[in-house]
């Protein structure tokens, strides 16, 4: 009995910090990039927007002329966004249940759902993580 | 002692903030500052939808801005072109570009990554947005107008491409000098500031990352979810 709360108290204690999130938010990544880069693309990359694929493409181009911090980081700035959007569409997997029982939407438009989601009761501890990943809380 | 310290202290928090408020219009890089629930905040407060026709926007802006006349009025003394977008809930911020184009610096790209954060969030997810661009009263007006268009379009493409942001949520507008954010002071970094403001609450909305990343040219990893 004695055992069974510990063990209980211990994964109340520790859930928390699991329930960080997974993801950067776009301003930590965004930032990031810029420090990391922000020479690199003045000197060669001069006229190319933020932009997923076009700044990573002249990035890429450059790649020998790169600073050490700009050629570590900026492939990992790009996928952190990526994954971050991506977690998005993790939502409708991990809150399918709440979505459709206690917010009486679809997955199949699981935005529409999601200011419900934030204040549903009941709504399960992953999908609470999925949410946070994707920016959502 | 150490109540009317603190006091003291809250007086002087609300000093800096009155002082921040205050300086905020001219002072860009207060803009940076602003953290995603400020923005939130600011966004959400959002009752009547105004009635907006933007092409017939964009179109007065331009001609207003060719006009010759010697009657015209100096730039300070201009009404603003479209008052209707003056009471709306939003916010201005310091956007960095470089000189005459619509490119973003990158020690601006964490205010335009806070902004992506605010639009993502649950709160902000019914709303869709007008990003207004305005330029100082410097150089030719009609270019301004251009200007100002270009930039407003590249942050809505910044949070539309890279950001994900539904495109349905966000236009753009660009004011040029027509409508000077410190009207005494027409010159002033001030004016060159870009607007994110609240137009429509959607009852239904619809913001669909699935949809969206297929329309969007970023190849996704993960393949699309079959959905019979």
């Amino acid at each position: 009995m004695f055992r069974g709360s510990s063990i209980l108290l211990i994964v109340l204690l520790t859930a928390p910090s699991l329930a960080t999130a997974e993801t950067m938010s776009f301003a930590e990544t965004a930032a990031l990039l810029a420090k990391s880069c922000a020479a690199d693309i003045e000197t060669n990359c001069r006229g190319v927007n933020l932009d997923s694929n076009r700044l990573k493409e002249c990035l890429s181009r450059n790649r020998d002329a790169l600073s050490a911090p700009c050629a570590e980081n900026y492939l990992k700035t790009f996928d952190a966004i990526q994954k971050r959007v991506a977690a998005r569409t993790a939502v409708a997997n991990a809150c399918a249940r709440e979505i459709v029982k206690l917010c009486a939407g679809s997955t199949k438009e699981t935005s529409k759902s999601v200011p419900c989601l934030t204040t549903a009761q009941g709504v399960s501890a992953r999908c609470i993580q999925a949410m946070g990943d994707a920016g959502y809380r | 002692m150490r109540p009317s310290v603190k006091r003291g202290l809250r007086g002087l928090g609300l000093l800096a903030a009155v002082f921040v408020v205050a300086a905020a219009p001219v002072s860009p890089s207060h803009g940076q500052a602003a953290a995603r629930d400020d923005i939130i905040g600011q966004l959400s407060r959002f009752d009547t939808a105004p009635e907006l026709d933007l092409a017939a926007l964009r179109q007065k802006t331009q001609e207003r801005s060719r006009i010759r006349s010697r009657n015209e009025p100096e730039a300070s003394k201009r009404p603003p072109i479209a008052p209707e977008l003056q009471g709306l809930p939003g916010f201005n911020v310091d956007i960095q570009f470089d000189t005459d184009t619509p490119i973003v610096r990158p020690q601006s790209y964490e205010t335009i990554g806070r902004i992506a954060d605010a639009l993502v969030h649950a709160t902000l997810l019914p709303y869709s947005f007008l990003i207004v661009g305005h330029i100082e009263a410097n150089g030719k007006r009609e270019s301004n107008v251009i200007l100002s268009q270009r930039r407003a379009d590249a942050v809505r493409d910044i949070l539309v491409n890279t950001f994900k942001i539904s495109a349905k949520r966000l236009q753009a507008v660009g004011l040029g000098e027509e409508q000077l954010l410190d009207p005494p002071h027409p010159t002033a970094s001030a004016n060159q500031q870009t607007q994110i403001l609240t137009v429509a609450k959607m009852p239904e909305q619809s913001e669909q990352p699935a949809r969206l990343e297929t329309s969007a040219p970023a190849p996704v990893k993960k393949p699309a979810k079959k959905k019979k």
